[in-house]
């Protein structure tokens, strides 16, 4: 990667497009209403950072969708069926789970809390799923289970920030920043790396999430919204329609051209192709955003409502964003934190509402792509930053009102699907109150090899330059989870 | 030089040099490093040693490694294993291990390394800048227009390089072209045309230098340093992580931009914002200085253990003051010792524990902060201090002061623990139910008479007692909690009965009112007393008052009491909850020695950084000035001196310029500024031929003028000065300008983006609001930092989103707006208000070429508004068609390549 890195700084960039300069401008004038052609030339790779690139060896996904529950969901109440813990329901906890372990609300002995949902198993594979998630029950045999991911960050800020990047700490690059570094971008009309929030909030950890941290920020996560602008400063300011704003970087690129001519800066080229580029952004991201002219029968199996802000809303953008060769499409929903301080926050009613939210959409997605031979090259991704315990939190050390648990980093569950992972598979397993894994433990580095792993990475290899030492998303650890890879 | 048995890679390498006959010894940290670096050094470094065997240290590299003897024996490469293993044909044996053999050359390399003795050698940046001799022998000559011969110093460093790489140098810019460069580097914004104007109008000799004189004493010099400053400080005005909450620092923004103002040398700058707090009488400025550090993140997420995240500031704080002042990366030796470079791993906790004794603990309040009090309260503070000093002398006057200024040292809820029907409340303020109770461990009570305690409730008749050493102890305190109103706090004094030694103290609440699982009260911090004022009660009252003032303050940093002395252990593997060995302050063995005198505190550390034998500070602070005015450092990895580096360009300019800033300039930037200006090299046309791309695509040796884009801060501050909306009002807390809708969603936060009024929508870019996890769009689209943690360097980048901001973003057709109201009262011809407006940008004639396209545009956009009346109106309903279409033109003046770019 260290020659593309180089590529990055204008140094090389500089030194390239001195090579073939001459007619550059025309030829990029030449592409301004022309169609994507799919093999770009060298130099192009060299003005466009974000120009496909081939990964390590050939990847059995060629895009990612990450759907992140932010808050982190109940497992318990999810897919890790634990009949015993039912049996303890409302007994106080062991102080041997107690002991030496550090909670964000527990205190003293708080009470053993039963599954508050009814579980079945489903398919063929027998996968355990809860009558939370009826829709996607039905897809248990596309699905890998991972039962016994583990974190070391009970805070959902740092949390998050582990999930995405590497890190539970600031200013590392975001995965999708990694992926989009690495492989770049098939449609260069769209931003290679786009994220989607629902539930009115953004995650805990913020933007930092999808940030690139020291890596160049053109691989940093664009947010796509449904309200307003679908990115920010998209779209044309008052009194300007699309045929002045073509008429304005018409001028712009003359001048700009002839600005090169006098002092032979080759950025000055990089310049009348991104303006290029953005007036050709104009038009692909509002087309994509608009879910309008999709079928009824797709808005009623996603359960879409155009012009609104949802989760369902989401998926199906997500959909046509890889379909329009997005890399990484990173989702994000608000509200999955049940601690029973409130309804919301309830087991038997806040988490239900939000699975329902979820459920359909998240199961539209999957047969979606996969109807459209989609699913195969699409790592579909699905979980949170952490799990919850089998305890019912007491914050203050006095009863919440609602039943909940509090953060629990030991094991909880993320599923995958599509893309070169195995269908019907359960990995890992916990102890019989859903505690301590008993074997499969992976870690969220695990995770992250393995996702790089199917784009086709080793991810001891996708490293960038800095401070003197190469970085890479899963820091020193990481091993990828071949128990569910094809 | 010793002459030696001629080996012939050595020869070799010899004659290509174009050297005589007279071969060098092998170089260590040229030629040996890079070879160990690549090779060798995963497994044999800092990280592994496997075999017991490490090349990161002279030491190491010759002790006696597993298999009994050493790998290498000095003069002896025939019996050297490292030798035998790197020559071995058996893949199983030879090292590198698995990987791609080296090349016999390279062999013979080390082979020769070892016969010369094995020396080690310092790699540059740790060896300490010797005074060089200015190459002046030769004519310099081609820099200017004139052809006369070198300004200064720099032009001899440079033309030498440039002869080397057989290029010639650029002749001067034009006077407008140099005048605008000068603007933006020096204050950040192009000259107005009449300040254009007065310079050309100059034709006195030093016409230039006054230029120069003038904009480093202009004000908006400090904004423009600052935002440079301000990336490396992690400068925010908010905390960060989850809830990223309002921080209220600006005064540190406005500290910096006045100390750039006032050209306070670096050392003082430095020395203030490490360690203010340490000096003799700190002033409220030097005290404010210290927000430096307190600019690390403060988590505020429920459920998070303070101390956790008071240790994460504190490794944020070793590896920023090392990463800013040294360009040196310590983030690794955290957790090992640095893999590449001579820092082991305790150095990390040795550093640390300068840093791991200041008060403040990742708490809510953002404690220990300087309370600044209006002028009538300052002045009864001040009359408190001499009342206390007369009586009980300056020791007591101070720890009244400190009380009232900092209210330190103080304790805090997450202090407690023996919670009994009580807890933390949001895991931040201590709050027990009616009949229970906390213990504070261990207090040392020695002439202590009062407890001050901040708290809120609106149950009346809540009370609290303290108790000694049980639950059932004896009673030493007990007081009525008064009631608050609303979100109000309020600051009681309780007496405490005469104890003396150290206690565990038991605090127990009642309320019979409070409901059901409401506490008592809500206590945010406490503090003990002593008796200052000897029974005198109006003074004792007017000291409680000051207490209750609510009063602006800023986050500082204040070093622990010796009874709240916190030691410090290395962690295992970087683990914070897995502690080994207690270290003491020190620093690294690699670099000078700690001044002697000075104290073993941060204010010796900072002396420590900024003594004349430090390597690394001067040659740090010349290379990122440097960066500044060419777009590249003299050592292209800013953030890196060490041996994963990049190499300087020009070593001996580079320690030129530093011996000159320490021992010349007396660590004035100004006048380090003033050199790079002045300087021909500064002042060369920034056109590129197609010979000078060939040989120096990136303008590494300077031939010609630096060529780059403008910083985000920039391209702001210019498109409000040429459109004249911009502000010059300067410092307060942050502003908020135009911002989309729904950029702002954080959890947890009812913070909202409420966009200024009048003339605070047009400041400078550096009195933007800065909010960590959601940065200020269009700055972050524009490389600005997300002031997370501490950004060394901007790596530039070139994209569409880039344009849709300058091209789409309402703040910028405002400007265009302004700019075409300005381009056409300044004259009846569409011509000449074209040209104007592109002057005003660019400070240059059009050319008919660009003023043919400027003008076809607003041709079309005249047809297009005639055409389209609607369209017209939606982007000004008064004004006329005219105008409209000179916005569109304005527009594309501001989106202009040349505009983006200082050149």
């Amino acid at each position: 990667m260290k020659d593309w890195n180089e590529n990055l700084k204008a140094v090389s960039r500089r030194h390239f497009l001195f090579e073939s300069a001459a007619g550059i401008g025309a030829a990029a004038l030449g592409t301004l209403l022309g169609s994507c052609s799919t093999k770009r030339s060298a130099l192009e790779i060299a003005i466009d950072p974000m120009a496909p690139r081939s990964p390590h060896f050939p990847g059995k996904a060629k895009s990612v969708i990450y759907l992140h529950m932010a808050g982190a969901p109940s497992q318990l109440e999810l897919f890790d069926f634990k009949p015993e813990l039912q049996k303890l329901h409302d007994k106080p906890c062991p102080p041997s789970l107690l002991e030496g372990k550090r909670f964000a609300f527990i205190r003293g002995t708080p009470k053993m809390l039963g599954p508050q949902a009814k579980f079945q198993q489903h398919g063929d594979s027998g996968a355990w799923i809860s009558d939370n998630l009826p829709h996607l029950s039905t897809l248990s045999d596309e699905i890998s289970f991972l039962k016994c991911v583990s974190t070391d960050q009970f805070n959902h800020s740092p949390a998050q920030l582990l999930v995405h990047c590497g890190s539970p700490r600031l200013g590392r690059p975001s995965m999708g920043s990694w992926v989009t570094y690495g492989l770049g971008t098939e449609n260069n009309n769209l931003p290679g790396f786009v994220v989607l929030t629902s539930g009115g909030k953004t995650p805990d950890a913020g933007k930092s999430v999808w940030g690139s941290g020291f890596l160049p920020s053109v691989y940093q996560g664009v947010q796509c919204r449904s309200e307003g602008e679908p990115v920010l400063y998209l779209n044309d300011a008052n009194g300007v329609n699309r045929d002045l704003k073509k008429k304005m970087i018409d001028a712009i690129n003359t001048v700009n051209q002839a600005q090169y001519e006098e002092s032979g800066d080759p950025e000055t080229l990089t310049r009348i192709h991104q303006y290029e580029l953005a007036y050709r952004m104009q038009i692909s991201v509002p087309k994509v955003m608009n879910i309008n002219d999709e079928p009824d029968y797709i808005h009623q199996l996603y359960g879409t409502v155009p012009g609104t802000s949802s989760f369902a809303n989401n998926c199906l953008l997500a959909r046509k964003m890889v379909e329009q060769g997005v890399r990484f499409v990173q989702l994000f929903d608000w509200g999955w934190d049940t601690h029973g301080t409130d309804a919301d926050g309830a087991l038997d009613i806040g988490l239900r509402n939000k699975c329902r939210e979820v459920d359909r959409a998240t199961s539209a997605l999957l047969l979606d792509l996969k109807q459209r031979g989609l699913l195969d090259q699409t790592l579909v991704v699905w979980g949170g930053e952490f799990g919850r315990t089998p305890m019912q939190e007491n914050r203050e050390n006095k009863l919440n009102p609602f039943f909940g648990r509090d953060h629990h980093t030991e094991a909880f569950t993320i599923w995958m699907a599509g893309g070169g992972i195995k269908k019907g598979v359960t990995y890992g397993e916990t102890d019989e109150i859903g505690y301590y894994p008993v074997n499969g433990k992976v870690s969220l580095h695990d995770v992250q090899a393995t996702i790089l792993n199917r784009l086709g990475f080793d991810h001891e290899k996708l490293t960038y330059q800095y401070q003197g030492r190469p970085f890479r998303l899963t820091d020193v650890e990481g091993k990828v989870i071949n128990e569910i890879i094809i | 030089m010793q002459r030696i048995t001629v080996f012939s890679v050595v020869l070799l390498s010899a004659i290509l040099a174009g050297c005589q006959w007279q071969p060098k010894k092998v170089d260590f940290s040229t030629q040996i490093k890079p070879l160990i670096n690549k090779n060798c050094i995963t497994c044999h470094g800092g990280v592994k040693r496997n075999s017991n065997f490490s090349l990161l240290f002279h030491q190491d590299a010759l002790d006696t490694a597993e298999s009994g003897s050493p790998a290498i024996i000095p003069g002896d490469p025939d019996h050297s294993e490292m030798i035998r293993r790197l020559s071995l044909e058996d893949p199983e044996e030879r090292m590198p291990f698995k990987k791609e053999r080296l090349t016999k050359a390279e062999i013979s390399l080390l082979r020769q390394w070892i016969k010369e003795g094995a020396n080690w050698g310092d790699h540059w940046a740790y060896v300490p800048p010797v005074a060089i001799e200015i190459p002046e022998g030769e004519k310099v000559s081609g820099f200017s227009s004139d052809n006369t011969s070198a300004k200064n110093g720099i032009d001899y460093f440079i033309h030498k390089k440039l002869k080397e790489e057989n290029l010639e140098p650029s002749s001067s810019a034009s006077p407008a072209m140099l005048a605008r460069r000068v603007y933006l580097d020096l204050i950040g914004m192009p000259p107005t045309m009449g300040q254009l104007d007065s310079y050309l109008n100059d034709k006195s000799p030093d016409a230039y230098d006054h230029l120069v004189d003038t904009l480093l004493a202009s004000p908006r010099f400090g904004e423009k340093w600052a935002s440079w400053w301000l990336d490396m400080a992690r400068y925010s005005d908010t905390k960060g992580y989850e809830r990223d909450v309002y921080r209220n620092i600006w005064r540190y923004r406005d500290w910096v931009i006045k100390a750039f103002n006032e050209d306070k040398p670096f050392d003082r700058f430095t020395i203030e914002q490490l360690a203010g707090d340490l000096l003799v009488n700190p002033s409220d400025d030097q005290m404010i200085a210290t927000a430096f550090h307190r600019n690390t993140m403060n988590n505020d997420e429920g459920g998070t253990e303070d101390e956790e995240f008071r240790v994460a500031a504190v490794i944020d704080r070793v590896n920023t003051t090392m990463e800013v002042w040294q360009s040196t990366t310590m983030a690794c030796v955290q957790c090992h010792s640095h893999p590449y470079d001579p820092f082991r791993h305790e150095d990390y906790y040795k550093l640390m524990a300068f840093f791991n004794d200041t008060r403040d603990e990742d708490t809510h309040g953002e404690h220990p902060k300087l309370r600044i009090y209006r002028e009538d309260d300052e002045k009864k503070l001040e009359s408190i201090r001499e009342w206390v000093k007369n009586l009980s002398g300056e020791g007591k006057a101070e720890e009244v002061n400190r009380l009232l200024k900092t209210i330190e040292p103080k304790y805090h809820p997450h202090d407690f623990d023996s919670f009994i029907n009580g807890e933390l409340i949001d895991t931040k303020f201590l709050g027990i139910r009616n009949g229970g109770s906390a213990r504070l461990k261990n207090i040392d009570l020695t002439g202590k008479a009062y407890l001050l305690i901040n708290h809120s409730t609106k149950a009346r008749n809540g009370s609290f007692e303290i108790r000694t050493d049980q639950l059932s102890g004896e009673v030493i305190a007990s007081g009525r909690l008064d009631t608050t109103k609303g979100w109000s706090r309020t600051v009681m004094s309780i007496a405490l009965k005469p104890t003396s030694g150290k206690h565990d103290l038991y605090f127990v609440f009642h309320n019979i009112k409070a409901k059901g699982e409401n506490p008592v009260s809500d206590i945010e911090w406490f503090a003990f007393r002593e008796d200052f004022f000897k029974g005198d009660a109006n003074l004792d009252n007017e000291f409680i008052t000051l207490l209750n003032k609510e009063v602006d303050n800023t986050p500082i940093m204040i070093e622990n009491p010796p009874r709240q002395h916190r030691t410090t252990a290395v962690f295992e593997r970087g683990n914070w909850l897995v502690k080994s060995a207690k270290v003491s302050p020190s620093v690294p063995k690699s670099l000078n020695p700690f001044p002697d005198g000075a104290p073993l505190n941060r204010l010796g550390l900072a002396q420590w950084l900024v003594a004349s034998s430090n390597p690394l500070t001067s040659r740090t602070v010349v290379n990122r000035v440097w960066e500044q005015f060419f777009g590249a450092g003299l050592v292209e990895t800013l953030e890196d001196f060490g041996t994963q580096g990049s190499v300087p360009s020009h070593p001996e300019l580079l320690d030129w310029l530093s011996l000159r800033l320490m021992n010349d300039h007396h660590w004035s930037l100004k006048k380090l500024m003033k050199d790079i200006v002045i300087s021909s090299t500064y002042r060369q046309d920034s056109k590129i031929d197609k010979e000078k791309l060939e040989k120096d695509p990136a303008n590494k040796w300077l031939s010609r003028g630096a060529r780059v884009r403008l910083s985000a801060e920039q391209v702001r501050d210019q498109a409000l000065a040429v459109s004249g909306l911009l502000s010059n009002k300067m410092y307060g807390p942050g502003v908020m300008p135009y911002q989309p809708d729904g950029v702002w969603q954080s959890v947890y936060s009812a913070a909202k983006w409420q966009k200024s009024i009048g003339e605070d929508q047009f400041r400078r870019a550096v009195y933007t609001f800065q909010k960590r996890t959601s940065p200020y769009p269009s700055m972050i689209t524009f490389d600005g930092s997300s002031r997370e943690v501490c950004q060394v360097r901007r790596i530039r980048t070139n994209t569409p989103l880039q344009s849709l901001v300058t091209l789409n973003d309402p703040v910028y057709q405002e400007a265009s707006i302004a700019l075409a109201k300005r381009m056409l009262k300044s004259g009846k011809l569409l011509d000449d208000q074209i040209r104007t407006g592109y002057q005003l940008a660019l400070l240059e004639d059009v050319s008919s070429r660009k003023l043919d396209a400027l003008r076809n545009l607003y041709n079309e956009a005249i047809n297009s508004y005639a055409e389209n009346k609607k369209l017209k109106e939606s982007l000004n309903k008064e004004g006329s068609i005219e105008e409209a279409a000179m916005t569109i033109v304005a527009a594309a003046i501001l989106n202009l390549d040349e505009t983006l770019t200082k050149s």
